[in-house]
């Protein structure tokens, strides 16, 4: 597995060029619409493209829009707002030709919406297959948006609902304000037992601060630590290696029991050949049931730690950060699988470890 | 193409970037026309003083300090003395400046160089002038001075007449280690371009592409002393070997046009890689002379340059008819000096009205287009866009760029 080189004087930092891109997704009925709509109008917005579904839903009056064609609609606070074309890889693509040749703003990050039942694992994969999306655009990260009302429900009848929390990198609890106050703490318990890995946050009527939704992955190769340990979940970067007892006494409801989180600890750093063939062979025997796979990772002769992410069975390319910037050293990855035994992982790269 | 965007377009008051920001412009007191001579000074007192050559009179150059890069300040701009005389291009080691002269025609003065010493940048003092004119010589377009011993130029001469009026600047070495009286040591033309020479004259560039075979940028560095790497205009890239300052040698020449356009401006040697940057000057409006391009040309073996790709451009539909010249000029060019950026891996240059933009070559056979930056017109353009002219990036990865008419400086930052 090639590493992505971090910054030095003459090169180039390998985050730093691509353009964010925020995956929002949430099952049917959990206000994504609401939300988009207050965002687009958000003046924090400036310099946004958003991939949307349609026009219609999110209401845009006339008033609002500074010009608009077929697909895009330039709106008055500087948001460009586009909807999906043929699919999301083509519209990612004609955004940024149209962006290079000056036809549209030069938007600087993108928010992509999925349609609820959608499962938003493809939609990474986009991003790190094509090889033009991947030179130009990373992912920022997945915002799940969860209702108050229907999201228990949600997630114990449809398993889309629950994988998009599963996988997601910030959780939005929306409707807090019509759902009953043990409701929607019994609905945050039941996302933190699932995925204690991403930060949940509440919404009322759609109201949320573009902030939160921005600079979730270190934008740059020079990210300090603390940017990085924020990525990966201040719950890993403080768990104890021995957690599973911990993660056990979360885990509150049956249909979940599926689904589990964990985070990994090894004290020796790997070699590139180990970090590979382990990875590998997790991907191989398991990739479906990887919902998502994030790590730091200390690789002998790499200058910093090493940033991993996958989903199912695609990796992005590793990438370097410039240096330590803490006493830390251990690696750490974050799995959220399904039907994985911690301990199967846990023996698999053990085993690796023995052999290499 | 698809439908430009009613309202959105690309129009060219807008302002394009990707992953460099703006900190910093200056419009130079009104005089914002900027030529193809750009270099920093690192002052005694230790100030940073960016000097830029005019692209035409009334100004000659001015120093600008750029110590604090978000707070520019122009600390001295001089005068040409008559309208018919353009400076275009410096260079600067230490405290000393070497500033080129064109004539408008032949047989005017002055035609050559200046050497300046700038010690105290508020006063630049005149140390001696090198005279290039003649009655077949326009002077000096460009100079490459990075060792305060030799200034490589382009640039004509008395005894030079050349067999068409278009091939008059040809490669010339000036030894200036005496300051106060600089010599010729060795010129090289393109054979059949002089009058008497015994090779034929090579063959003219079709109307209206015939630019003339003369050396624009005379590049030499440390890495190999004795090659100049010479960019000679409707002749291609020029590889010399000049051990012998005295009698400069042919190694190779890589021409590419036909079938392209002319005009190859600057040839940059990677010398970790074995790889040249190759630039072409667009010289046309409204795309009339596309493609002109950048091109990264595998030069392991000197005597066989070999081209294996080109930098991606925007879309000629979107920029050819945004106002004024769309398509490569300068480059970068990793000067040897304490105050240049280097890079092998990465490669700036101005492309006109598609503004600066930086190529990742990593991967010399698919370089990566990784920023941009293309400034709304300046007021008043009579371009109707942005025109940069020329790039130089300091150790600190600052950007600096200029604009051929009215825009002055642009201080960038590179993010990527």
């Amino acid at each position: 597995m090639p590493s992505a080189s971090a910054t030095a004087g003459a090169g180039r930092d390998p985050l730093a060029g691509r353009l964010p891109v925020t995956i929002l997704t949430g099952f049917l009925g959990s206000g994504k619409t609401t939300l988009l709509a207050r965002l687009l109008r958000h003046p924090g917005m400036n310099r946004a493209a958003v991939i949307i579904n349609e026009f219609g839903a999110v209401g845009i009056d006339h008033e609002l829009v500074a010009a608009s064609s077929e697909q895009m609609t330039l709106l008055a606070n500087g948001c460009l707002c586009c909807t999906v074309r043929t699919d999301l890889q083509d519209t990612l693509r004609e955004l940024f030709i149209k962006r290079r040749s000056g036809e549209v703003i030069d938007f600087d990050r993108v928010f992509v919406e999925t349609t609820g039942l959608a499962d938003p694992v493809p939609v990474l994969h986009t991003l790190q297959t094509d090889s033009m999306l991947s030179a130009q655009y990373r992912l920022n990260g997945v915002v799940t948006l969860v209702d108050a009302v229907n999201g228990l429900e949600s997630l114990d009848r449809m398993p889309e609902a629950a994988k998009q929390a599963a996988v997601a990198d910030r959780l939005v609890i929306t409707k807090t304000d019509i759902a009953a106050p043990v409701a929607v703490e019994s609905l945050a318990q039941r996302l933190a037992a699932m995925n204690p890995y991403a930060l949940i946050s509440y919404a009322v009527d759609g109201a949320i601060e573009p902030e939160l939704l921005a600079n979730i992955a270190p934008a740059s190769a020079t990210a300090a630590a603390p940017e990085l340990n924020r990525w990966l979940s201040s719950q890993a970067s403080t768990e104890q290696s021995d957690a599973g007892a911990y993660l056990g006494k979360r885990i509150t409801g049956a249909h979940d029991a599926a689904i589990s989180s964990f985070c990994l600890w090894f004290d020796r750093p790997f070699t590139w050949e180990t970090l590979n063939a382990a990875l590998q062979a997790l991907t191989a025997l398991r990739g479906p049931d990887l919902l998502r796979v994030k790590g730091i990772v200390n690789v002998e002769g790499e200058t910093g730690p090493v940033v991993l992410q996958g989903a199912q069975h695609v990796f992005h390319p590793p990438v370097t950060m410039a240096g330590w910037t803490s006493g830390e050293r251990r690696s750490r990855i974050v799995f959220i699988v399904r039907n994985i035994p911690r301990a199967s992982i846990e023996a698999l790269f053990t085993a690796v470890a023995g052999l290499g | 193409m698809a439908p430009t965007l009613p309202g959105i377009g690309s129009r060219s008051e807008a302002t394009l970037a990707l992953n460099m920001r703006l900190l910093a412009q200056h419009e130079l007191q009104g005089f914002g026309g900027l030529g193809e001579g750009m270099a920093m000074q690192l002052a005694s007192d230790g100030r940073r003083i960016l000097w830029l050559a005019h692209e035409s009179a009334p100004k000659n150059f001015t120093g600008v300090d750029v110590t604090d890069p978000r707070n520019l300040k122009v600390v001295v701009q001089t005068e040409l003395p008559h309208a018919n005389v353009r400076s275009n291009s410096l260079d600067v080691v230490g405290n000393t400046m070497a500033v080129a002269y064109q004539t408008s025609s032949v047989n005017l003065k002055p035609a050559g160089f200046d050497l300046f010493d700038i010690s105290a940048p508020e006063t630049p003092r005149l140390i001696s002038h090198f005279d290039a004119s003649g009655p077949h010589s326009r002077g000096v377009h460009a100079v490459w001075f990075v060792d305060g011993e030799f200034v490589h130029m382009a640039g004509g001469a008395a005894d030079f007449q050349p067999r068409n009026p278009l091939d008059d600047q040809c490669y010339r070495i000036i030894d200036v280690r005496n300051p106060s009286k600089p010599v010729e040591a060795g010129r090289w033309w393109y054979p059949g371009t002089r009058e008497g020479d015994s090779a034929p004259p090579p063959p003219r560039m079709r109307a209206p592409f015939d630019a003339g075979y003369r050396a624009h940028n005379t590049n030499v560095y440390p890495e190999r002393p004795d090659r100049a790497y010479v960019g000679y205009i409707d002749g291609g890239a020029v590889i010399l070997d000049i051990a012998d300052k005295a009698h400069p040698k042919l190694v190779s020449n890589w021409r590419h046009s036909p079938p392209f356009n002319g005009f190859t401006h600057t040839v940059l040697p990677l010398f970790q890689r074995g790889l040249l940057v190759v630039a072409d000057e667009c010289i046309r409006d409204k795309g009339a002379d596309w493609p002109k391009l950048v091109w990264v040309v595998d030069g392991r073996e000197e005597t066989n340059p070999v081209p294996i790709s080109t930098l991606p451009m925007p879309s000629y539909d979107a920029f050819a008819q945004r106002g004024g010249r769309y398509g490569a000029h300068n480059l970068h060019e990793n000067l040897p000096l304490p105050c240049s950026w280097k890079s092998e891996q990465i490669v700036l240059g101005t492309f006109f009205n598609a503004g600066v933009r930086a190529y990742d070559i990593a991967n010399p056979y698919q370089p990566q287009e990784i920023a941009y930056f293309v400034p709304g017109a300046p007021p008043m353009s009579p371009a109707g866009a942005i025109q940069l002219n020329d790039v130089y990036v300091d150790e600190r990865r600052i950007v600096y760029t200029v604009d051929r008419f009215g825009g002055g400086l642009y201080v960038l930052e590179m993010t990527v």
